[in-house]
């Protein structure tokens, strides 16, 4: 018995599972048929997903899973839910690891728990509000508002900017100590010590996949999910131009807001916009339309989701809302904007959101092993 | 009012005719009412069966045999329960006989056969050949006569099949008859349907070539089935030396049949000795989720193990693809070795489950309930038997049928 492996559940990781909101409640109702890694189209076929990761989390191997690659390179297809006979539904399992991976990577993890519990929404949402609502009432801003809207008004944009950097660096922080753990747990699993030569190639690999979403163009059940995803992406990738263009504006041409509609910045920020709008709305109605196939989905990709609905929301509010004169109105809206934008930032780490740094750090590692080989 | 305390039996399959001969045996007046042309139900479609292994001949012979002798038995073919009022010990069934257009003067010499040119798909034989519209129902059919396919009237093949019977046994002014029979009490065993492959979209039945069920294999090497008794490829005709099995096609999985079927582990295991005897160069593959020999069987189990040529793969094919030259590749996890494996073979049976017949057509009339599957409860004014209770083998069926009978002759009161 010298070679014995003692395996060691960790049994509040299968409970944190498979409790009622934990996202993986159906985990027991596998029966390990191995249906889903044979119509998963985005599993490699040597030691493929999700089968195994489906019996090491009912056995409670927490450590494993944490340092699997493959938990991250599944994009939720759902094909596998489909397929399953069992209703064991390993799409919203894996889902379920994830958010557990990224409380375990992302520090502190406190805030993790409260991303992932709707008891931590309003705490949560009391950070931005407590900060902004004692920048404009520590600087009596209130009371200035007259005249035609201008945002400026009620929080002057170095504050804001200020406290965004400030959330930025937070949030970068965090996702770094984040990589380093999940890069370290990768290599425990796998028994390395280090990686052999440059990621340099790696990285350029799996960026490339991303930016043109090879592996969830696989996806079949959920198909849509893929150009519903583009949309929102790109629409991210456009609104961080516009602002690098507005922080640009700012601070080297000492241009102030608000511009010109004829400001080709204000073109790109309106298409950004339109594609974030439209592609989060398509990616509700797909959940909806893929709900009895794919699974409900849980609170926090639900969180994740509304957020960036709200966002885009808020955002494209403030603008229409500006322009039509509604003072009060506009800037409610602005304000509730700023501490919806800050909630994105400040806990990305935490939130759903975090699935853009670990996936990726995956996918890099996957595919410098792939080419260790 | 049934004052003789006579038993309906509905489905004339191994289980209708164990309930029977056990009731009148012990001096019941017994009617068995079953659609198909013949008695025999399923089992006649089967190659060997469990658990001796002998074809069907031996077992339903001595059955038919039992109830030509029995005078207590009436049977109806063709014919099907429209309508169920009363209740134990005192119902009222309405039946309905459809024409055979051949009647008892028939002394199948296979005149009107050879006369016949118009040709219709052998549903007997899952599709897999062609029939004359006048046929025989099977090599070993009870009532032994033919039956004309109503396809046939009104065609210029009636008119030839009419003229070459020589013992005015073609009969094409039979109409449709409905009548009605007082009976004490009913015992339902209307069986199964092989489950419906081509529902089961990332299996290929229907869309790959060479991927056949279970149930197609037993009448493939069966001596009086399509390729008399060959175990060659639906497409072009060769030989089969490579075979896999898919266990569990559309069973155990809630998308289609939640439960286990019972005997689809042992009858692929089964089908592997067909083709190991018939084509001493072949393998065959099993690829299972887990494997199913309860009691004794499990002894067979370990027989066909000990066959080099046999292999077994723990896995469940989730993937099927058509290969090179009609070949077909299957794709699977093996939970063994951890890899997906893609594999080619030459030909496919999807080991296909037992769906009730009740779970299309139901009991019409009589207090009887239904499990979510569809299977009948006991304890309802109708007694259920054989496969129509719960999926079992043909021994388990026996047993099941005899209790059905004791229950039924209780229902039927004194006589």
């Amino acid at each position: 018995m010298a070679n014995a492996n003692l395996i060691q559940p960790d049994l509040d990781f299968v409970k944190e599972l498979t409790v009622e909101g934990g996202g993986g409640e159906s985990l027991k109702k596998c029966f390990q048929c191995a249906t889903c890694s044979v119509v998963c189209n985005v599993t490699h076929t040597d030691r493929p997903f999700p089968r195994k990761e489906m019996v090491w989390a009912q056995w409670g191997l927490k450590d494993k899973l944490l340092g699997d690659p493959d938990v991250w390179l599944c994009h939720q297809c759902s094909d596998c839910t489909a397929y399953c006979p069992r209703g064991a539904k390993p799409g919203e399992v894996l889902g379920a690891i994830r958010k557990i991976s990224i409380q375990n990577n992302s520090w502190p993890s406190a805030i993790g728990k409260l991303v992932a519990s709707p008891s931590g929404l309003i705490p949560l949402l009391m950070v931005p509000i407590f900060i902004f609502g004692a920048v404009i009432l520590g600087l009596g801003r209130l009371n200035h508002l007259e005249g035609p809207i201008v945002y400026e008004k009620l929080v002057p944009i170095p504050a804001v900017d200020a406290i965004f950097m400030t959330a930025a660096l937070f949030a970068a922080l965090s996702f770094f100590t984040g990589i380093k753990k999940f890069w370290k747990a990768m290599l425990d699993a796998t028994g390395r010590e280090s990686v052999r030569g440059s990621v340099v190639p790696a990285i350029i690999a799996a960026l490339s996949e991303i930016i043109a979403h090879k592996r969830f163009d696989k996806c079949e059940v959920t198909s849509a999910r893929a150009s519903a995803h583009k949309l929102v992406f790109w629409g991210f990738a456009g609104l961080a131009v516009t602002t690098t263009w507005a922080l640009v504006y700012l601070y080297g041409f000492h241009l102030e807001s608000p511009y010109s509609l004829i400001n080709p910045m204000k073109w790109l920020a309106f298409a950004s916009m339109c594609s974030l709008l439209y592609g989060i709305y398509k990616v509700v109605s797909n959940r909806k339309d893929n709900a009895e196939k794919a699974g409900e989905g849980s609170y926090f990709d639900w969180l994740f989701i509304w957020l960036v609905v709200l966002v885009g929301a808020t955002g494209a509010m403030s603008w229409g809302i500006r322009l039509l004169g509604i003072a009060p109105l506009a800037y409610l809206t602005y304000f509730t904007h700023l501490v919806l934008v800050f909630s994105l930032f400040a806990y990305a780490p935490f939130s759903k959101m975090a699935h853009m740094v670990y996936r990726t750090t995956a996918m890099v590692f996957a595919h410098h092993v792939d080419m260790e080989k | 009012m049934a004052d003789n305390g006579t038993i309906l039996v509905v489905g004339g399959g191994i289980s209708g005719l164990t309930v029977a001969l056990e009731a009148a045996e012990v001096g019941r007046e017994v009617v068995i009412v079953e659609r198909n042309p013949y008695l025999g139900g399923r089992v006649a479609q089967l190659n060997k069966y469990f658990p001796k292994l002998c074809p069907p001949t031996c077992g339903l012979e001595i059955n038919f045999q039992r109830i030509k002798k029995n005078k207590k038995i009436t049977y109806y073919t063709m014919t099907e329960v429209e309508k169920i009022s009363g209740g134990p010990g005192d119902f009222q069934v309405s039946l309905k006989e459809m024409p055979r257009y051949v009647n008892e003067h028939c002394t199948v010499c296979a005149k009107c056969e050879e006369a016949c040119d118009m040709d219709i798909p052998n549903e007997f034989n899952f599709g897999m050949n062609n029939r004359k519209a006048i046929y025989k129902p099977s090599e070993m059919a009870m009532p032994m006569r033919y039956v004309i396919d109503k396809s046939v009237t009104g065609t210029a093949s009636q008119q030839k099949i009419q003229d070459s019977c020589p013992y005015g046994a073609i009969d094409f002014s039979m109409q449709p008859r409905t009548f009605n029979i007082d009976v004490a009490s009913i015992v339902w065993a209307t069986g199964w349907n092989p489950y419906d492959a081509s529902k089961i979209d990332n299996l290929g039945f229907g869309k790959v070539p060479n991927v056949i069920t279970n149930m197609m294999m037993e009448r493939m090497a069966s001596p009086g089935g399509p390729t008399g008794g060959s175990i060659v490829r639906p497409s072009d005709g060769k030989q089969v030396n490579s075979i896999a099995f898919v266990q569990c096609a559309g069973s155990r999985d809630e998308n289609h049949l939640p439960y286990c079927s019972y005997v689809c582990c042992l009858a692929s295991m089964k089908q592997t000795t067909y083709i190991r005897e018939k084509n001493p160069e072949s393998k065959a593959t099993i690829f299972y989720i887990d494997l199913r020999s309860p009691g004794r069987y499990e002894n067979f189990y370990k027989k066909v193990k000990d066959d080099e040529n046999v292999s077994f793969v723990k896995g469940k094919v989730a993937k099927v693809e058509p290969g090179s030259d009609g070949n077909v590749i299957l794709t699977v996890e093996d939970t063994v070795g951890g890899d997906i494996i893609s594999q080619e073979f030459e030909m496919v049976v999807l080991a296909t489950g037992m769906e009730p017949s009740t779970a299309s057509e139901r009991v019409p009339g009589g207090s009887v309930g239904y499990d979510e599957n569809k299977f009948l409860l006991p304890g309802g004014d109708i007694i259920p038997a054989g496969v129509a209770k719960k999926p079992a083998d043909v021994m388990t069926s026996g047993q099941i049928s005899t209790a059905a009978a004791l229950k039924a002759i209780q229902a039927a009161g004194a006589k």
